[in-house]
Order: structure tokens, then C-alpha cells, then sequence
């Protein structure tokens, strides 16, 4: 099982979330979750298609209250949304009537995030965070003017812009092809900080389906099963960081992808033929 | 190699382009062909029947548009019903956007509210007109208050389709950043609900544009209606025509009108139908 190394920014304690739905049984979506993240770490969270990541991720949000069982943040309650955990969505939810700066500065101009900058401050982290993705040139661009990975660039920009203490992201590469998302996870590691100290990192819960990425990305990996939505296996991985395209030619890194496969193989054909 | 994709690419680009025009002209050259089959068709219709009262002959109507061009009468009524349709449809946005935001924002609104609305929408706002007259008599009055009360439900429905049908995703985003409700409202739930506004702007336009000549028509001194209305007393078929022409030429020019607002406030909207 995974250890853990610094203090607890997160935990969930036998978190369960089931969904009423009229006239039909409840749907189980998640059941006795129970999972601590350290403060810098680089979690993932994999399973199959509607094993209830997403409802995890609602909730760590804020998004979404559990049924049964606690969510907390440095120890406090988590009720409703908060500017100091910032999400990246599935499908980006970018705002299509803002270009690429007018999404990246929303926070900052109508939230907290912004409090206290002046404009021209503002301004210019949302030009730094423009410049950190690789976006600069198109600023003025639309979202529907841009293409996937483009889009991804803006969400994740606009996470950092908002400078929150802790990064959900929910499947953020996974409309992406396979190059662009390969040079995408090195990014996100750069923009990460998988240079600095880990005390000095962001903490990341980041959610996939992909068990490569999951392994390339990850301090550790939480493995889940279907129906109920369990944590079955927590994975430490102990490769060495920086990570780059070394790390995805080693052995360690295709025995521990292996690992994962098997542990979550049969229900990934269970769930091919239902 | 390298430049010859590029180059292929520019090709097509430019084939397309001719194309495109080529089927416009073709389509233009079709409406021309349509056209002139309904003024033949027109034409020995109006010979055959031989009077002129019940049926003029396109020559009678286009003469009738150009005498009633050339003395501007045609442009002074047709100014007077559009600068009441813009009127009135103001005065309905004004009414019915405020309460459609409201109405779909919040549930208890919306529940309190609807009941009337279901009730007074299919009532057409020709069925006011007798009332009307009453309160407002013959004036500006009565013709803003009908074609007002006919652009009033498709931008009320409108509204409140817009505001339920904004994508959650959005609010949640905003949500997650902190952001207090009211500013949700203001910078994601409006601009969001923006397009399908638009959407029914242009359907309330069409709605009180088909409703002026029956408001003007009783209750009104000048206008399109009324000068329907005159000539008719008359026995001026040609000008009645002319008229009528004027209506829907004007509905058909506010329509594109519309349309061109739309593409300027919500050109994210316009534009990703032909994005990929
Ligand atoms: N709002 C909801 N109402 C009812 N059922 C839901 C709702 N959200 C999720 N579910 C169900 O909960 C389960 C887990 O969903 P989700 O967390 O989205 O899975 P994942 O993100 O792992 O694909 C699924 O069976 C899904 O149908
Ligand atoms: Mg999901």
C-alpha cells in the first residue's frame, strides 16, 4: 500500500455518494473511499469508464456533498466550492464568449484570486500563465477558434492563473492524440514544479483512465473499481524525478503500468461485454 | 513536397471560393426564373379576370410602388410602423428579459409567474384590439401596445429556455473560482444564455412585425396598416398591393437585421456552426 510523506492536505474518510434517482433504485456511485493526499503530492486517481472518479473529484471540489463519511481540507470540512482548490473539467468548460486572455483572467477579475492586484499586475500574470502553456499569439482567439489541445492549454492556464493551493483535474488529456498529450504530460510536470521541493509543490489529485499516464505523472496511484466505485489499490511510484521520455522507456515504469493492468484487467473486459 | 501541400491547399481554397459564387449566381439566376414564372402566372390571371379592383396586373402594382415612392408616401408610412415596431419591441425586451431571467433563475419565480402566462400567450394580440380602443383610442398607443404585447411571449419563452439551458459546466467553473453568485449571474448565466436571447429577439420580432397591420389597421392614424386601410377604402388595389409589398420587404430587411445584431453580440455563437 502507499505511504504517505509530509502532511495531509486532503483526506477522504469512508466517503460514500449515492444518487437518488425517482422511481428507480440508487445508484451507487461511490462507497466506503477512504484517502489521504500529502501536501505537494501528485496523485492519480485510474479506473474504468463510471467508476465514479468524477463524483470523487465533485466532491473534493466542492461540488457535490457525500452521502456518508467526511471530505476535508487542511483539516476544515469542505461544504462548497473555494477559490483555494481550483478544477479543470473533462471538457475544459471554457467560456465561449471570452478569448484565450478573458478566460485565463476571469478569476482574477471577478474572483477572489484577484483581490488586492492592481490591473496591471493582473494583467500581467495572465500573460505569464498565457506565456507558461505555450499560448502566447493567440490571446485573442476564441475557444471555438482553437483546436483540442489548444483548449486544454487555456484550461490549464487558467487553472494556474487562480494560483490555487490544490489542482483537480478531471481527465484533462484525454480528448487529446497521443503526441500532443504525451508533450502535454511532460508540461504538466514542468508547470507542476517537479524540479522544486515537494513542500513547495502544489498538491494534485488528477484523474485518468490511461494507466501510462497515470504511472508517468503520479507520486501514487489510486486504483478503483466499478460498481460500487472502491479505492481497490493504492501504488506508490517511486521513479526518480524530473521525469521525461526516459522514464517511459524504463523497466520499472512498464512493470509498475503492468502492475495496474493486472490489477484492474478483468474488470476492463467486464466491462467490454456488458 | 514540403511546399506543394500548402500550395494544393490554397488551390482548393480558391476552387471553393469559385464554387461558392458559381452557386450563388445559380441560385440567384433559379429566384430570378421563379420570380418571373409567378409575374407571367400573375399577369394572365389579372387578364383573364379583367378587373382591376379584384385583381391589378403586376405592371398596375409596379407602377402604383413607384408613384407611391416618388412622393415618399411609401417610405413616410413604412417609417412610422418600423419606428413603432423598434418602440414596441423595446419596450417588450425591457419587460420580458428582466422577468425571463428572473423566471428562470428562480424556481418559486417561475412557478408563481407561469400560470398567467400560459394563459394570456394564446391569446393573439388581435383579440385586444376592441379592448384596446377603448383604453387607448385611435393613436400611437394602441398600435405599440399590441405589437409590445406580440414580441412580449416568444422573448419572455426565449429567456427562460436560454437561462435553463446554460451549461452547468460553466457555473461550476466560475464557481470553483470563487466567484460570488451575483457576479455568476452578470458574467456567466446572461452572456451564457446570450445566443438563444438572440434567438428570440428575432422571433419577437416577427411576431409584432405580423401584428402591425392589424394594429394599424383600426386604431392608428398613419402607418403601413392604415395606408392598406385608406387605399382599400378607395378601391386602390395597386397601392393596397404596394403596401402590403412594403410589409413584407421591411419584415424580411428586420429579420436580416436581427440577424446581424446576433452575429455581433454573440459572434462565438454564429461562428461555431461553420467551425469544425
Ligand atoms: N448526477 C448523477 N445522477 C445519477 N447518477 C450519477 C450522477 N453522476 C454520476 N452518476 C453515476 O455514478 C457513477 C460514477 O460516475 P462518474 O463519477 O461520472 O464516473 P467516472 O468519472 O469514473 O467515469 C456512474 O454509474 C454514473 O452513472
Ligand atoms: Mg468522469
Amino acid at each position: 500500500m502507499g505511504t504517505i510523506n509530509g502532511s495531509i492536505k486532503l483526506r477522504l474518510a469512508h466517503v460514500g455518494k449515492r444518487f437518488d434517482a425517482a422511481g428507480r433504485a440508487a445508484t451507487v456511485a461511490v462507497d466506503d473511499f477512504t484517502l489521504d493526499v500529502a501536501q505537494g503530492e501528485f496523485l492519480v486517481i485510474v479506473g474504468p469508464s463510471g467508476c465514479g472518479k468524477t463524483t470523487v473529484l465533485n466532491m473534493l471540489a466542492g461540488l457535490d456533498r457525500p452521502s456518508a463519511g467526511s471530505v476535508t481540507l487542511d483539516g476544515r470540512e469542505i461544504t462548497r466550492p473555494g477559490p483555494a482548490r481550483g478544477v479543470m473539467f473533462q471538457d475544459y468548460a471554457l467560456f465561449p464568449w471570452q478569448n484565450v486572455r478573458g478566460n485565463v483572467g476571469f478569476g482574477l477579475k471577478h474572483g477572489p484570486a484577484g483581490a488586492g492586484l492592481a490591473s496591471d499586475a493582473r494583467a500581467r500574470r495572465v500573460q505569464d500563465c498565457i506565456d507558461l502553456v505555450g499560448l502566447n499569439g493567440a490571446e485573442d482567439k476564441y475557444p471555438h477558434q482553437l483546436s483540442g489541445g489548444m483548449r486544454q492549454r487555456v484550461a490549464l492556464a487558467r487553472l494556474m492563473a487562480n494560483e490555487p493551493e490544490v489542482l483537480l483535474m478531471d481527465e484533462p488529456l484525454a480528448a487529446l492524440d497521443a503526441q500532443t498529450r504525451l508533450i502535454l504530460q511532460d508540461e504538466l510536470l514542468r508547470i507542476w514544479g517537479q524540479d522544486r521541493a515537494q513542500s513547495s509543490r502544489r498538491t494534485v489529485v488528477f484523474i485518468t483512465h490511461a494507466i501510462d499516464e497515470a504511472v508517468f505523472l503520479a507520486d501514487r496511484v489510486a486504483v478503483m473499481t466499478t460498481r460500487p466505485g472502491r479505492l481497490k489499490a493504492l501504488i506508490d511510484v517511486p521513479l526518480a524525478r524530473p521525469r521525461n521520455d526516459a522514464t517511459r522507456a524504463s523497466a520499472e515504469f512498464q512493470a509498475l503500468s503492468q502492475h495496474i493492468w493486472s490489477l484492474i484487467r478483468d474488470e476492463a473486459y467486464r466491462a467490454t461485454v456488458t | 513536397m514540403a511546399t506543394g501541400a500548402p500550395a494544393a491547399r490554397a488551390n482548393d481554397r480558391i476552387a471553393i471560393g469559385v464554387l461558392r459564387h458559381l452557386r450563388g449566381a445559380a441560385a440567384f439566376f433559379v429566384y430570378l426564373r421563379t420570380m418571373l414564372a409567378f409575374f407571367v402566372v400573375w399577369a394572365i390571371i389579372a387578364w383573364w379576370t379583367s378587373n382591376s379592383v379584384l385583381l391589378p396586373s403586376p405592371l398596375a402594382v409596379f407602377a402604383a410602388i413607384g408613384q407611391l415612392a416618388a412622393d415618399l408616401e411609401l417610405f413616410f408610412h413604412a417609417g412610422i410602423s418600423f419606428a413603432r415596431m423598434v418602440g414596441s419591441l423595446m419596450i417588450g425586451a425591457l419587460l420580458a428579459i428582466p422577468l425571463g431571467l428572473a423566471m428562470g433563475l428562480s424556481r418559486t419565480v417561475g412557478e408563481v409567474v407561469d400560470p398567467t402566462i400560459e394563459v394570456l400567450r394564446p391569446i393573439s394580440g388581435i383579440a385586444w384590439i376592441p379592448l384596446a380602443l377603448f383604453i387607448f383610442g385611435i393613436g400611437n398607443a394602441l398600435p405599440l401596445f399590441i405589437m409590445t404585447y406580440a414580441g412580449f411571449f416568444p422573448i419572455l419563452l426565449g429567456t427562460i429556455a436560454g437561462v435553463r439551458g446554460v451549461d452547468r459546466r460553466l457555473i461550476d467553473a466560475a464557481r470553483t473560482m470563487g466567484i460570488p453568485q451575483r457576479t455568476i449571474v452578470t458574467r456567466v448565466v446572461i452572456p451564457a444564455a446570450l445566443p438563444s436571447l438572440m434567438v428570440a429577439l428575432r422571433l419577437g420580432v416577427a411576431a409584432s412585425w405580423t401584428a402591425v397591420v392589424a394594429a394599424e389597421l383600426i386604431g392608428a392614424p398613419s402607418g403601413l396598416g392604415y395606408a392598406v386601410e385608406w387605399y382599400r377604402e378607395l378601391l386602390a388595389t395597386p397601392q393596397v398591393m404596394a403596401f402590403i409589398a412594403m410589409i413584407g420587404v421591411l419584415g424580411y430587411l428586420c429579420d436580416l437585421g436581427v440577424r446581424a445584431l446576433a452575429r455581433l453580440f454573440t459572434p462565438w455563437a454564429s461562428d461555431a456552426r461553420s467551425a469544425p
